[in-house]
């Protein structure tokens, strides 16, 4: 049986975006694609927080539960860092909060990305090693790089 | 002929101390409340709310152990007193017009869809949430942040008509802001006034509920 996780709307987007590319060798993934790809994953993320937030908060914490979340946001993180190709910024005509600077500044868009996935790269170890305390700590210094991240390159919510 | 002295000016209670204590620390927290929110000190602005809430549950409450003014039966009247009181047909009694009684109504329940939504909201980052968010999906909790900003926006039009009402009737040299601050109005004439009959104790009471339930919100209900 195939696993239904394997599904996932970004799975989907990055398989319709590589087959749109597959069809037609000459074009990259449209504008759409990328933004729509790009959203999904930093949604998944998002939820993938939420999660660890919750069993931090719940005083009883799962494990297993906690190392599959820090996963999904260590494993997104390198994801994302490919999904900002040039030409998919709010100038492409879709519609999507990445500012310029993420192209004009790509050096410190580029650090700032790399932050994130050390970061997550250590939530995913302290996961592992099951000290809420420290998980707790790693969560508050990943949750810092996606903050930082955000207040320089992102539109304001 | 010796003119007679000027009646002396007589004042009666218009507000008791806790409507005008709720009104005011409501009008300093829904501003710090918004400063908090906009600068990101998500601490600050949870805790904000927190004391929100325990307002919102204390004025509630006062509606029906509160004076006179207080009470909800007293102000709260059906729309044809409204429409009476709008062409000049009704003569209201102290405290809230008819029309000023959906106005408080439309604020309340304004500011309970704002403090609900945002105890289960979630920042787009899964970082920030209130109290409430881990009961809920991070989509749900997407969901009430959105409510949460757009019940923002309805806020500010209640408070904008809020304040233009006012200067309509200080330009009509009537002054509704005095007497949120010192409690008392004027009485006209021969006219006498019974006591507001707001009861200490009944404060007390309230202000214990509110406390109690705004301090368990904030805990998520859990008291490990």
């Amino acid at each position: 049986m195939i696993p239904t996780r394997a599904f996932r709307p970004i799975h989907i987007a990055v398989l319709l975006s590589v087959g749109c590319a597959i069809a037609a060798p000459a074009a990259a993934p449209s504008p759409a694609a990328i933004v729509a790809a790009r959203q999904a994953g930093f949604k998944k993320i998002g939820g993938a927080m939420k999660v660890l937030k919750d069993q931090l908060a719940s005083g009883a914490p799962v494990k297993a539960t906690m190392v599959a979340a820090a996963q999904t946001v260590a494993a997104g993180a390198k994801e994302q860092a490919k999904l900002f190709p040039a030409g998919s910024g709010a100038s492409s005509g879709v519609k999507n909060d990445a500012l310029p600077s993420v192209w004009s500044d790509r050096a410190a868009f580029d650090a700032a990305m790399q932050k994130f996935i050390v970061e997550s790269g250590k939530l995913v170890t302290v996961a592992n090693g099951g000290d809420a305390a420290a998980i707790g700590a790693q969560f508050k210094a990943t949750g810092g790089t996606c903050g930082a991240c955000h207040r320089q390159f992102r539109a304001e919510q | 002929m010796a003119s007679l002295p000027p009646p002396a000016r007589r004042v009666a209670w218009l507000w008791d101390l806790p409507v005008r204590l709720f009104h005011w620390l409501l009008v300093g927290l829904l501003g710090f409340s918004w400063w908090s929110g906009e600068q990101h000190e998500m601490d600050w602005h949870r805790l904000s709310g927190y004391a929100i809430v325990g307002l919102l549950i204390f004025r509630v409450y006062w509606g029906f152990a509160g004076g006179r003014t207080a009470r909800f039966a007293q102000f709260v009247k059906g729309p044809r007193a409204a429409l009476d009181y709008v062409r000049g047909r009704y003569t209201a009694a102290p405290g809230h017009n008819p029309v000023g009684g959906w106005s408080v109504l439309a604020l309340l329940a304004t500011l309970t869809v704002m403090v609900g939504t945002g105890l289960f909201a979630v920042d787009v980052d899964g970082l920030e949430s209130g109290p409430l968010s881990d009961y809920v999906s991070f989509d749900a909790g997407r969901t009430a942040a959105e409510v949460h900003h757009l019940a923002f926006n309805a806020l500010l039009a209640l408070v904008a008509l809020h304040v233009v009402a006012i200067l309509v009737y200080l330009v009509r040299r009537k002054n509704l802001i005095g007497p949120m601050i010192h409690g008392r109005r004027t009485l006209a004439g021969e006219e006498q006034a019974a006591p507001l009959g707001a009861s200490w104790w009944k404060a007390g009471v309230g202000v214990v509920i509110a406390a109690a339930i705004a301090w368990a919100i904030s805990k998520g209900f859990r008291f490990r």
